[in-house]
């Protein structure tokens, strides 16, 4: 009896930890491909660059973990220069010549427009930013926000701030708009027409632009002329950062300086110096976050680039490549089809929120995190509940040393 | 409308005027001159942006220092190319559709050169003057266009005195006006060309460099400079320095009262629609011969 329940004992000890052992030793096996591009050069390449990092880390982190299924994970990366037509010949060079068993999500929301339906015709599930709500509403079954870079819920954001930051009497009044010319910053203007009209706030400047922005000043300008008491620059990184030297340039002082993307990446600071703080964006990911996952994430850029919180677009890149791991060993397979269905049949605990669970379009419920730049760190305002820091309002006049 | 803005938006075209009308006077020189139409003239001006950026970023070089140098550098490239590239397609049939493809599939070259170099990213040029502004009352001017403007009108005013008050400015001219006869009374036609190119190269990177004090640029950024250089050079006429120069603050006057007036986007489609007109009542040019 005695060695009955030593056997007993044994044998239950290896069905528990087998798979916990299985899963710390080291991967064996052909490696799981993972394949795509990113745009490592290019005006998107600051962000992409940081997207790559939270790949790195992803990666780095599940193989020393054992790997995927108890296999390695490769990354099979192109460059695409941000250029969408070469980003879909990538994709589709990875899909059919390198034959990868998984996707990873391109950037910026331009490609993923035109990745999407590629993701569909080949069922590979395709977890990114995605680019804006139509894209997720051409009834592709394979494409997941997760989190997504929503720039039509910058209507959240703005409603936020406004409403539950600045007392009612304070309020702004007018509102200088000065968009990038493409699908995403035309997604964000159309978003801030809503609420600004819901506010009363009038929109005294209402501009697009090219990219790549050859010259900013005529654009601050205008916004400066009118003496808009909110510049929004709805914008990507280096014509966001021209727009914001014009108008100290000019020394254009308005309430509230409201960017898109720009102020939560670690160059925002470097090539604005102190000019960058105060500086409010909206995000649907923020190192400060407490949810689980989280320190895992910043861990990883301190031992990557030795920063004290990860950057916002690396913590993109670990969350995207996070949510494939979550779904391959939910199914315990590479069948995407599988996946697919076990993402869009759950509810997950995510480090951007508890409890996700997408919805026909592979969206999680409509959401938005802002924060403000201050002291060089990107602190949460908005929700109050993960507020780390309270707003900079009217927003400091411009430092003349 | 704010009469201030109105002010300072006609201020700030015509500053950028200046500078266009620089990168706009070598391509009309090779054209008037040598029947050669330089495709690859502004991604020559991006050459010298680059070249100026970098002395700025590794050597802490000021960009207005590195001018001189720059502007050395690309005349002698610009012999070099047009030993190699230039001169056999002045021996063609039709030297103005030969050069217009050599030309074409040289930019190309430079350009990927560049990107391979530089990568595509976009660059800034961004010594502290660029970043500060001139307060006169209301009105801003930025000193990063007033700088450009100023070191366009010197090279303009340079090129000017060298055509017209040098043996070698001269021979230029004549052979312009008539190459038959500049040859028959004992002028060296290659040299002439040979000069001609290198300083039309040098020209363009000087104005690279104006251009990058107040835009951003990137390898590819050459196709939208061409654009305004055509605009310049036929709205011009071809060949004339003056006209050239008085076209650029014309065009920079229009520019800045449409972008006070109409939207930022709406700029560059009025311009070009003036391009039009322009060839259909007047091919030859507002001041062409």
């Amino acid at each position: 009896m005695k060695k009955f329940f030593v056997w007993a004992v044994l044998v239950l000890f290896l069905f528990v930890s087998g798979p916990a052992l299985a899963q710390t030793g080291k991967p064996s096996g052909e490696p799981i491909k993972i394949g795509g591009s990113l745009g490592l050069t290019g005006v998107f390449a600051e962000q992409s660059k940081w997207i790559k990092g939270g790949y790195d880390a992803w990666v780095e982190e599940i193989n020393q973990k054992g790997g995927l299924l108890g296999r390695p994970v490769k990354l099979i990366m192109y460059e695409d220069e941000g250029n969408t037509d070469k980003a879909v010949t990538f994709f589709e060079r990875a899909i059919t010549v390198d034959k990868v068993d998984l996707v990873f999500g391109g950037y910026p929301g331009t490609i993923n427009v035109a990745i999407m339906p590629l993701c569909e015709k080949y069922g590979m599930v395709y977890i990114s930013m995605g680019g804006h709500m139509k894209s997720f509403q051409q009834g592709y079954t394979y494409s997941f926000g997760s989190p997504p870079l929503m720039a039509d819920w910058a209507d959240i954001a703005m409603l936020g701030i406004v409403e539950d930051l600045i007392p009612k009497k304070d309020w702004p009044k007018s509102m200088a708009l000065l968009t990038m010319n493409n699908v995403i910053g035309e997604s964000t203007r159309r978003g801030l027409h809503g609420v600004a009209q819901k506010l009363g706030i009038k929109i005294v400047v209402d501009e697009l632009y090219n990219l790549p922005l050859s010259d900013a000043t005529p654009l601050v300008s205008k916004a400066r002329a009118q003496r808009a008491d909110i510049m929004c620059c709805l914008s990507s990184f280096d014509d966001d950062v021209m727009l914001t030297r014009a108008a100290k340039g000019m020394n254009y002082n308005p309430k509230l300086a409201f960017h898109s993307i720009a102020p939560a990446q670690p160059a925002w600071m470097k090539e604005l110096g102190e000019d960058g703080n105060n500086a409010i964006t909206f995000h649907w990911w923020n190192a400060r976050l407490k949810y689980p996952g989280n320190d895992a994430i910043n861990q990883a850029a301190k031992r990557m680039y030795n920063l004290p919180a990860a950057p916002t677009y690396f913590g993109f890149g670990y969350c995207w490549l996070k949510t494939l791991e979550v779904a391959v060993k939910g199914t315990g397979s590479l069948d995407n089809k599988k996946i697919r269905d076990y993402l869009r049949s759950r509810s997950f605990d995510f480090p951007y929120g508890m409890g996700v669970k997408f919805d026909e379009k592979g969206l999680p419920p409509p959401y938005a995190i802002v924060t403000q730049t201050t002291n060089g760190h990107n602190e949460i305002l908005w929700p109050k509940d993960q507020a780390t820091a309270k707003l900079a309002y009217p927003k400091p006049k411009w430092s003349t040393k | 409308m704010e009469l201030t803005f109105l002010a300072e938006s006609v201020i700030s075209g015509v500053l950028l005027g200046g500078i266009y009308a620089l990168l706009s006077v070598g391509f009309g020189l090779t054209w008037g001159t040598m029947q050669v139409l330089n495709i690859s003239h502004a991604v020559f001006a991006v050459l010298g942006a680059y070249v100026a950026y970098w002395c700025f970023v590794k050597g802490g070089v000021d960009p207005l220092l590195s001018v001189p140098f720059l502007a050395f550098l690309l005349f002698l490239l610009g012999g070099a190319v047009y030993r190699v590239v230039i001169r056999p397609v002045t021996k063609a049939r039709d030297t103005v559709m030969g050069s217009m493809v050599v030309s074409f599939g040289l930019a190309i070259v430079v350009e990927n050169i560049m990107s391979g170099l530089w990568h595509p990213d976009p660059r800034i040029l961004k010594p502290s003057y660029t970043d500060t502004s001139l307060f006169i009352g209301e009105m801003v001017i930025g000193k990063g266009p007033l700088i450009g403007f100023a070191m366009a009108i010197v090279a303009i005013a340079l090129l000017y005195a060298f055509l017209h008050h040098t043996f070698t400015g001269k021979a230029v001219q004549a052979t312009w006006q008539n190459p038959t006869g500049a040859v028959l009374v004992g002028i060296n036609r290659d040299r002439v060309s040979l000069i001609t190119f290198g300083l039309s190269i040098a020209s363009a990177g000087v104005a690279g460099v104006a251009m990058a004090l107040i835009y951003s640029f990137y390898p590819s950024v050459h196709n939208d400079w061409t654009l305004y250089v055509f605009l310049l050079t036929i709205v011009g006429g071809v060949g004339s320095i003056i006209g050239t120069a008085l076209t650029g603050l014309l065009i920079g006057l229009i520019m800045g009262v449409c972008a006070a007036f109409l939207p930022f986007i709406w700029v560059n489609i009025l311009l070009f629609a003036l391009l039009l007109v322009i060839l259909l009542f007047k091919p030859e040019g507002i001041f062409g011969l």
